[in-house]
């Protein structure tokens, strides 16, 4: 089992493009709210609201990664495994990207005109495919995807931590 | 179609198993058990944003209401009880905790009532002699029950009794924390449906939700109801599955656990106003009103033709929601709930079509949004008593204390409503506001006011940017559509009122500071 799966090292490198996408949607839509929430709420309970929206980012980012992770140990290993970083980024990113697609197109023409709001998250997801299709034979493609998975890691330095003690406040604050 | 959920089931589980137990034990019934035989239930039922204005109890031209006007044959009726605010929040808070908006400081959206107050509630001040149960579908009220949550002690969730839920995770998931749960889910991480220039903090969640809201179910159209289930874009439901539901509380649950206090805060008639196809197009006659011109601080611009077809929109679903209520009232009283219960109807505030505006939460603070309906039926009450002068929602707190028999803190800023004790005062002034654009844990410097004693009606619009402050008379009894503006007028009764206003609001001001 643990044979199926990618090294450590590109397991960390793919989440860290998971996390910050997630975190950086949560991060400005929480920025977008605050000036409303500081009318009413006091910065302890805007902690809270934080804290809550860092577990659920935790809880997203470990979705998405433990599907990609079982899309490694179900699918042949040259599918995905073999070049974890390159094709998990891709991946990562262009299925957060079609969610932010869908929710974005949503937000911009309400619910409305539903068939709309499929085509482009879809756009998003084919042009995914076809990046990952040609990902082995373009180095350029190669090199950004690994450049940008590498050096996003250091924001796990920040959310990683974030995550644990904002899980452990939200644990304590349902079970006490 | 969701009739108990798991919350509620346990619940009333707990309390049918208490009601069990004690009732096996009566024999051994303590001396304080025998002293509460005897003392009222309370139910209380609160429609959101049902006008008084609206109601043809109250003489409105549209039959809308002939089953509470059935019902006031036998009630205390008072004819000019105004809310604290001009939305739920403040006009709920204002009613729970028997305090002005300033001083409870529940300004804003979905704000709550001030940290350091919330011990000064409905719920706590009844006290663990009586069952205390609350049910809001307003999720903005439910913000407020969750500040008194260790005083309620059954809490529904919103969702009871509803059809559809549009969002995958709820409040009541997290029982624990449901005050703040509001805050993390509907108003962070969740996706608006009503609303898309929301941001929904949870990528996951909204897609999911938004999956959902494309999905089949989406409009909840309905042969019943030809503008679709009513809903609060939360929850979709029906009046009268929610009624049945109450129903069936009140007769089992709380049967087994007298004296209790419920309080029941429908989501009807706010909007949209989806009434049963029997009540759509029941008022296609147009009533004579006055045209009245846009207002300066109307935050809409609907024109006249518009107004007027919300306005019959809005009626017919009061008449729809008057049906059920009147056939829910019936059932109780032939199940003799009704002998030993005060049942009080009365709303957080009610709503307007006019001067370019649609509904409330607005700057402008006319009668149609802040002079709500109070009826009052005792047990065994036969006939009907007519109250006229000015009463404010902070007196339902006092006066229920006083039918509860229970002492009346000092704090309380209202008083017994005539008919409980109280009396008419003609010189009584009430203050509603609307602040919601002014930080909670300010000084109020951005706000409308209104000063309402006797006849007149005083607003004053303050803080606005790119406007100066501005006062506003009315004449109430002469001029009911407010259109005479009296303040360059009566000179007198302005500069009075004003003097009082703004003593009161720098009274209020100080004493926030102060705290």
């Amino acid at each position: 089992m643990r044979a199926r799966l990618p090294e450590f090292q590109s397991i960390v490198q793919v989440y860290a493009v998971i996390a910050v996408m997630f975190a950086g949607w949560t991060i400005i839509a929480f920025l977008w709210k605050l000036s409303g929430w500081l009318l009413l709420l006091n910065l302890g309970e805007i902690f809270i609201v934080f804290a809550y929206a860092m577990v659920t980012n935790f809880i997203e980012s470990l979705t998405i990664l433990t599907m990609l992770l079982a899309g490694c140990v179900v699918l042949p290993a040259s599918s995905l495994r073999d070049d974890f970083v390159v094709r998990g980024t891709i991946l990562s990113i262009g299925l957060i990207g079609s969610l932010m697609v869908f929710v974005g197109s949503q937000m911009q023409f309400g619910v409305e005109r539903g068939f709309l709001l499929l085509i482009a998250p879809l756009l998003v997801l084919l042009g995914m495919a076809w990046v990952l299709q040609r990902a082995s034979q373009f180095q350029g493609v190669r090199s950004l995807v690994i450049g940008f998975s590498d050096r996003v890691v250091i924001f796990l330095l920040i959310l990683a931590p974030v995550f644990l003690v904002t899980s452990a406040y939200v644990i304590f604050r349902n079970v006490s | 179609m969701s009739v108990l959920n798991r919350r509620e089931f346990l619940k009333a589980s707990a309390a049918l198993m208490a009601g069990a137990t004690f009732g096996g034990a009566s024999a051994l019934l303590s001396q304080s058990n025998l002293q509460n035989i005897g003392k009222p239930n309370i139910l209380i039922f609160v429609f959101d944003a049902m006008s008084a204005r609206h109601l043809s109890l109250y003489g409105y031209e549209r039959e809308t209401t002939p089953n509470l006007k059935k019902f006031a044959e036998r009630a205390f009726v008072y004819h000019n009880h105004y809310s604290g605010g001009n939305f739920t929040t403040t006009g709920t808070a204002s009613m729970l905790t028997g305090l002005n908006p300033w001083t409870h400081r529940a300004l804003n959206y979905r704000g709550m009532v001030d940290r350091q107050l919330t011990g000064r509630n409905l719920f706590q001040l009844m006290g663990k002699e009586y069952t205390r149960l609350a049910f809001t579908q307003n999720l903005w009220a439910d913000i407020l029950l969750s500040q008194f949550e260790s005083d309620i002690d059954i809490h529904l969730p919103c969702d009871s009794y509803s059809h559809f839920i549009h969002s995958y995770i709820q409040p009541d998931d997290l029982p624990s924390d449901r005050r703040m749960a509001y805050y993390v889910f509907q108003d962070f991480a969740n996706l608006r449906v009503d609303d898309p220039r929301a941001f929904p903090g949870s990528l996951l969640i909204a897609s999911g939700d938004l999956v959902r809201a494309l999905g089949p179910n989406r409009k909840h159209i309905s042969t019943e109801y030809p503008r679709g289930l009513p809903t609060n874009y939360d929850y979709a439901y029906e009046n009268a599955t929610v009624l049945d539901g109450i129903d069936k509380l009140i007769k089992n649950s709380l049967a087994e656990s007298e004296p209790y206090l419920a309080y029941f805060h429908l989501w009807s008639p706010h909007e949209p106003y989806n009434a049963r196809k029997d009540f759509t197009g029941i008022f296609m006659e147009d009533l004579p009103l006055p045209a009245k011109p846009r207002h300066p601080f109307s935050g809409g611009n609907h024109p006249e033709k518009a107004l007027r077809e919300y306005r019959r929109e809005y009626d017919e679903l009061i008449a729809d929601l008057d049906a059920e209520f009147g056939r829910f009232l019936l059932d109780l009283e032939q199940s003799r709930v009704l002998q030993n219960s005060y049942v009080i109807v009365t709303s957080d505030h009610g709503e307007m079509f006019e001067r370019g505006e649609v509904g409330h939460a607005t700057a402008l603070m006319y009668a149609p949004v802040t002079h709500i309906p109070l009826l009052i039926a005792a047990p065994g009450q036969v006939s009907r008593s007519d109250f006229h002068s000015v009463t404010s929602n902070v007196d339902l707190l006092p006066t229920i204390l006083e039918i509860a028999g229970k002492e009346i803190p000092e704090w309380i800023e209202g008083s017994i409503l005539p008919g409980f004790g109280g009396n008419e005062d003609s010189a009584r002034s009430i203050f509603p506001m609307m602040g919601k654009d002014n930080a909670a844990f300010q000084p109020i410097r951005h706000a409308t006011f209104a000063l309402i004693k006797g006849e007149y009606e005083l607003l004053y619009y303050t803080g606005y940017p790119g406007h100066d402050d501005q006062f506003e008379l009315y004449h109430l009894e002469q001029d009911p559509q407010e259109l005479q503006n009296l303040f360059s007028k009566d000179i007198t009764t302005a500069s009075s009122m004003k003097e009082e206003l703004l003593e009161a609001i720098d009274t209020a001001n100080r004493n926030f500071q102060l705290r």
